[in-house]
């Protein structure tokens, strides 16, 4: 019997050249009992590792391979796995987990190794060992092992010394000599001089492959991986590869081949395996303990805390509804259950905390599925009048802890993360990790380099992969190579690359965090982050607390707070009642430019013809526009039977009760649900795993055995196996890609939010909007949007602006921020030496100010010193004859008087563009309406009012180029006009012959055929061409 | 003095049942293999002609200590180098 104690997966980032489920899967083929997974000073890999040796029914063995030694200032120039380092000052201990407590000392090493250490070159100082090795049974390591080291440089008797420190240091029964031989020359010897120094010392040896890749074939991805890690080529590289194919997981016959001399030492491999009995387990979930008044137990306070808010501010009634009540006993059953209680009072105490700041908060995602939530104001969304279940939330079923999202105002989010930090210190908070890794594209370039085959080839690679289509302009003995990279670089897809931050997910645990799971330094200072990402900390029960950053929410307080200086008004946004006639009616006629989620292209096709008229319809709006219920037909079928053109039909009646509120078809995750359960008699926990597998990438094998249970549980619910499989494909047609409707009912709060500002306070609201970038359209089509409503958006003014874009009466005011270059320190000076006195000319400005003269440039060319009435031109010769002390020349101000031309308003126009980004003066297209018109070329007003079918010509300036992979080719351009925007729709064969224009021409003439639907209007194009050919407006 | 030949020369060889050579023949004469004292493996330059072989170190019956392998791409063995 062998064991493989000593395994790499591809965690082992840029070395590991298997997936741990591979590595997992080929042990158990081999009949291992168990398998160990050992990558290099991390844990990444270890959640995937334990789930899949679960399914394969193999026991997992936790450990590291840690790098040990002293660190220096610079990063040592032998990279630490490199296999031919010798002379590295650091070396590898293998550590293997036997209990709990080795597991905490472990991870507590890790984090030591890791701390101030740059990313990848982790290093233990040795005398952190001491203390803490406990529980863990230490193998003697690789060639780059510390004895193995001395032995091979001859200085057995340092080995020897060296062994006996091991030994003292982990106990004899924990410290093993690790034999390895990969039939490398001088494997013989050096295994020779192990098994002979621990039989010296009386230690035994065991015998482990440092397996890198499950089967040989893999090898060559191996030193594809090492060289993108050393940045070099594979011919470059001999010296840094491993020279052959041994580093496999071999069977136990082929080890007892290699060991025929040392059979003991794989007899150990067993003995050890069958002493790590650590399990990591649902359970691990250790939050710090909230404070409650009086003694309570976390429960009681929370279920307090929900009583009173039930009874003083659930709608108007004077007691609550019996369903209520019973709603909010049966989640706190739940939350009981889970142990989650302390969990949502931390949660509640962080919103409170904000609230309290000022910030703008609300949860999102399933949260919005709970009464508790709804109660704590952790979500805005009253659970119950929205029909949304609590299991899709926390479940019996569902043995993992559910997220809580809550979305901050972006630009006080740190505020937040702050607090969580100082409540709970430093020692207890980290955030989750994500791991950035290798797409298909990247792969072929870094394969590419490392292949060291020339531009054309990779470029061509890149393309063949795009398309899908064999790789032209490629030379017949290109080919193999070609072949090459391409599978090399798909094999590659998917592998990690390297540890990233996720965008918000903090952990906090009682316990200091590093004995529950490693940590590291994050990229941004002072934070550090967990070694596992989302999917394996709710996979071992660590809670995470979404704390994320959202611009719109950010924007609605900004809007309020210039209603609130321009006019006095506290708006309080919270109170809205989602029932204004006028906001729907904006929002059916697609008015929506600037609202949150509803102002794509997508959903202003959709809007006029879904016409919403209350909160729920804005809920079906936001999750019609979603992969899932387009890439499964539901769109068109629902709008259709919305508008009565076809009839509300189900596959079978059992499913009316579900999906009638969407008219028989599927749109919300939660109908998954709901279905599964009215069909196929799941419980909701059930139908929750369902919809889980299907949106999880590696879960074909559950949803086979779903599918099973489902037709089974049809069956005897009298539902015939045609009518059930045919369900079971919708579901899975849908899949996950789709919103929640508790998230979408969250985020359908916004959306009411900003529509009403932009009905209401429309000047305040852009101002908001320009200031705080939220959305999809970028400011200058805000600026002309807010022109094109009879609005005024007066240009940035050294005299009149802020930093941010303020109001000055009705009309709004562009921010200095809007100056390209303009930071923080040269706005505050402007404003400082402007309220002293007004600038009185330029060299005044220059002087006072001392800003470059770059700048100032951008400065003059973005009209910003409009107010002495000297020509831009003018003002730029002048900038020219000031002396800057800085520059060292010795002129003096010119007083010579030059009259210059005045620029143009289209140059005027240009200059804007190029210094800010937007422009307040006439749109582009303006300047050759005339020509425009003359030669009935349509704008977009026009265009709106012409008969379907029609042939037609419009221009304008391009402002959006989409091809989504759901639309089979299609792409949809938007074009600006003076009077609104153009939808164009090319199909793939014209969009082939027009490609090469539409990468480069901006502004654009279309001729095509109107198609007008339910009050939206689309050109569908013929031919395109660049407007600048058929006129020169500037020339 | 070693003969190390840039063109490694063609042999038959004997193996047993785990493939290690236990005779070869060289220009028709044939060598009983006493003692394997090394053994090793290659497997290099596979992006541009793979060099994949099992190399023993070994000692004949005859007195000879040599380093003979086999191509794993083809089967073939070959006698690399006759150490003196």
């Amino acid at each position: 019997m062998y064991i493989e104690l000593h395994t790499h997966s591809n965690f082992s980032l840029l070395d590991g050249a298997d997936h741990p489920e591979t590595l997992v899967a080929r042990a158990a083929e081999l009949g291992m009992p168990a398998l160990a997974l050992t990558d290099h000073d991390n844990v990444y890999g270890a959640v995937r590792f334990w789930q899949a040796a679960q399914e394969a029914g193999i026991r997992p063995i936790f450990g590291a391979e840690l790098t040990v030694g002293r660190r220096t200032a610079v990063a040592p120039e032998n990279d630490k796995n490199n296999v031919a380092a010798d002379d590295s000052p650091t070396h590898h201990l293998t550590l293997l987990v036997e209990n709990e407590a080795g597991w905490h000392n472990l991870c507590y090493l890790i984090s030591v190794a890791q701390r101030h250490q740059p990313k990848g070159q982790a290093v233990l100082p040795p005398e952190e060992l001491i203390g803490c090795t406990g529980g863990l049974i230490a193998l003697s390591g690789c060639r780059q092992g510390e004895i193995a080291g001395l032995l091979r440089q001859g200085r057995r008797r340092q080995a020897i010394r060296t062994a006996i420190h091991y030994r003292d240091l982990f106990g004899p029964h924990n410290f093993w000599i690790e034999l390895q031989h990969h039939y490398r020359p001088g494997d013989d010897y050096l295994v020779s001089q192990l098994a002979g120094l621990a039989d010296y010392l009386g230690l035994s040896c065991m015998a482990t492959n440092n397996v890198h890749y499950a089967q040989s074939e893999q090898s060559r991805l191996q030193d594809i991986l090492v060289c993108i890690r050393q940045q070099t080529t594979l011919d470059a590289a001999a010296h840094l590869l491993r020279g052959n194919a041994e580093f496999y997981l071999k069977t136990a016959e082929q080890m007892a081949t290699l060991f025929a001399d040392y059979p003991q030492a794989l007899t150990n491999s067993s003995l050890i395996a069958d002493r790590c009995r650590f399990e990591l387990a649902y359970g691990l979930q250790d939050l710090p303990h909230f404070p409650t008044p009086g003694g309570l137990s976390d429960l009681a306070y929370l279920r307090r805390l929900c009583q009173k808010a039930l009874y003083e501010g659930y709608n108007s009634s004077p007691l609550p509804d019996p369903g209520l009540r019973q709603r909010l006993d049966h989640e706190l059953a739940i939350i009981e259950r889970a142990g989650l209680a302390n969990y949502f009072l931390i949660v509640a105490d962080i919103v409170a905390f904000a609230r309290r700041q000022g910030i703008r908060c609300q949860g999102r995602g399933s949260a919005a599925n709970s009464l508790v939530a709804y109660l704590l104001h952790i979500s805005p969304i009253d659970p119950l009048a929205h029909g949304l279940v609590f299991e899709r939330f926390l479940s019996d079923e569902r043995r993992v802890v559910p997220d809580i999202d809550l979305d901050f105002e972006s630009e006080r989010r740190e505020e937040v993360i702050q607090y969580i930090y100082q409540t709970y210190g430093p020692a207890h908070v980290a955030m989750a990790c994500t791991f950035v890794t290798f797409r298909a594209r990247s792969a072929v370039r870094d394969v590419g380099k490392v292949l060291g085959l020339p531009p054309n080839l990779v470029a061509a690679a890149a393309h063949s992969l795009d398309s899908m289509e064999t790789a032209v302009n490629v030379t017949p003995n290109q080919q193999a190579p070609l072949h090459l990279l391409l599978d090399l670089s798909r094999q590659l897809e998917g592998y990690p690359r390297h540890l990233g931050l996720h965008s918000g997910g903090m952990v906090v645990t009682g316990r200091p965090l590093n004995s529950r799971v490693p940590t590291e330094p994050a990229a941004l200072a002072e934070r550090v982050v967990v070694q596992w990402d989302k999917e394996a900390l709710a996979a071992v029960g660590l809670v995470k607390i979404d704390v994320l950053g959202l611009r719109m929410l950010s924007t609605l307080t900004e809007a309020v707070d210039l209603v609130k200086r321009a006019t006095g008004q506290a708006l309080d946004l919270d109170i809205l009642s989602f029932d204004d006639p006028q906001v729907y009616e904006m929002i059916a006629q697609a008015d929506t430019l600037g609202v949150f989620q509803v102002e794509s292209r997508a959903q202003a096709q959709m809007l006029p013809k879904l016409k919403p008229r209350c909160f729920a319809d804005l809920i079906i709006a936001i999750s019609l526009i979603r992969p899932g219920p387009v890439q499964g037909n539901m769109v068109r079928p629902f709008l259709r039977r919305r508008a009565g053109l076809e009839p509300v039909t189900y596959l079978h009646p059992l499913l009316e009760p579900a999906l009638a509120e969407t008219l028989g078809v599927i749109l919300f995750q939660e109908q998954v649900l709901k279905v599964a359960r009215d069909l196929a008699g799941f419980t909701a926990g059930q139908g929750e795993l369902l919809r889980r597998a299907l949106g999880a990438k590696r879960a074909a094998a559950a949803i086979r055995q779903f599918q099973a249970d489902f037709l089974a549980g049809a069956q005897q619910k009298g539902v015939s196996p045609d009518v059930a499989k045919q369900v079971f494909d919708q579901l899975a047609a849908f899949g996950s890609y789709s919103f929640a409707k508790s998230h979408a009912a969250a985020f359908a709060v916004i959306v009411y939010q900003s529509a009403w500002l932009k009905w209401y306070h429309f000047e305040a609201y852009y101002a908001a909007l320009l200031n705080t970038r939220p959305g999809f359209w970028p400011p200058a089509i805000m600026v002309n949007e807010v022109q094109r409503r009879g609005g005024t958006v007066l240009g940035v003014d050294i005299h009149h602006s802020q930093a941010n874009c303020t109001l000055e009466g009705k009309a709004i005011r562009l921010g200095l921020t809007y100056v390209k270059g303009l930071g923080e320190g040269q706005i505050e000076q402007i404003v400082a030496c402007r309220q002293e006195r007004p600038f009185t000319g330029l060299t005044d400005f220059c002087r006072r100010t001392a800003i470059g003269r770059r700048l100032v440039e951008r400065l003059i060319l973005a009209g910003a010193m409009a107010e002495w009435d000297v020509p831009r031109r003018q003002l730029m010769w002048q900038l020219g004859t000031l002396s800057y002390k800085e520059e060292g020349l010795a002129l003096a101000d010119d007083p010579t008087e030059l009259t210059l031309p005045p620029l143009s308003q289209a140059e005027q126009l240009l200059a804007e563009q190029s210094v800010m980004g937007v422009s307040t003066g006439p749109h582009v297209l303006s300047f050759y309406r005339t020509w425009l018109d003359a030669n009935n070329i349509l704008d977009s007003r026009e265009l709106a009012a012409t008969p379907h079918g029609r042939r037609v010509r419009v221009a304008g300036l391009l402002v959006v180029h989409q091809s989504p992979p759901t639309a089979k080719g299609f792409h949809f351009l938007t074009l600006e006009t003076e009077t609104g925007l153009i939808n164009v729709i090319v199909r793939p064969a014209v969009y082939r012959q027009f490609s090469p224009l539409l990468l480069t021409a901006k502004l654009l003439l279309v001729a095509g055929v109107v198609q007008q639907e339910e009050g939206v209007t689309n050109v569908l194009v013929n031919h395109i061409s660049h407007l600048e050919t058929d006129l020169r407006p500037f020339g | 003095m070693t003969r190390l030949w840039r063109k490694a020369q063609p042999i038959t060889v004997q193996t047993n049942g785990r493939h290690e050579p236990i005779a070869f023949t060289w220009r028709g004469r044939r060598h009983g293999v006493e003692q394997i004292t090394r053994q090793w493996r290659t497997d290099v330059d596979w992006w541009r002609e793979r060099v994949w072989r099992s190399s023993y170190k070994l000692v004949t019956d005859s007195g000879l200590l040599v380093v003979v392998y086999q191509d794993l791409l083809t089967g073939d063995w070959y006698l690399q180098r006759l150490y003196d």
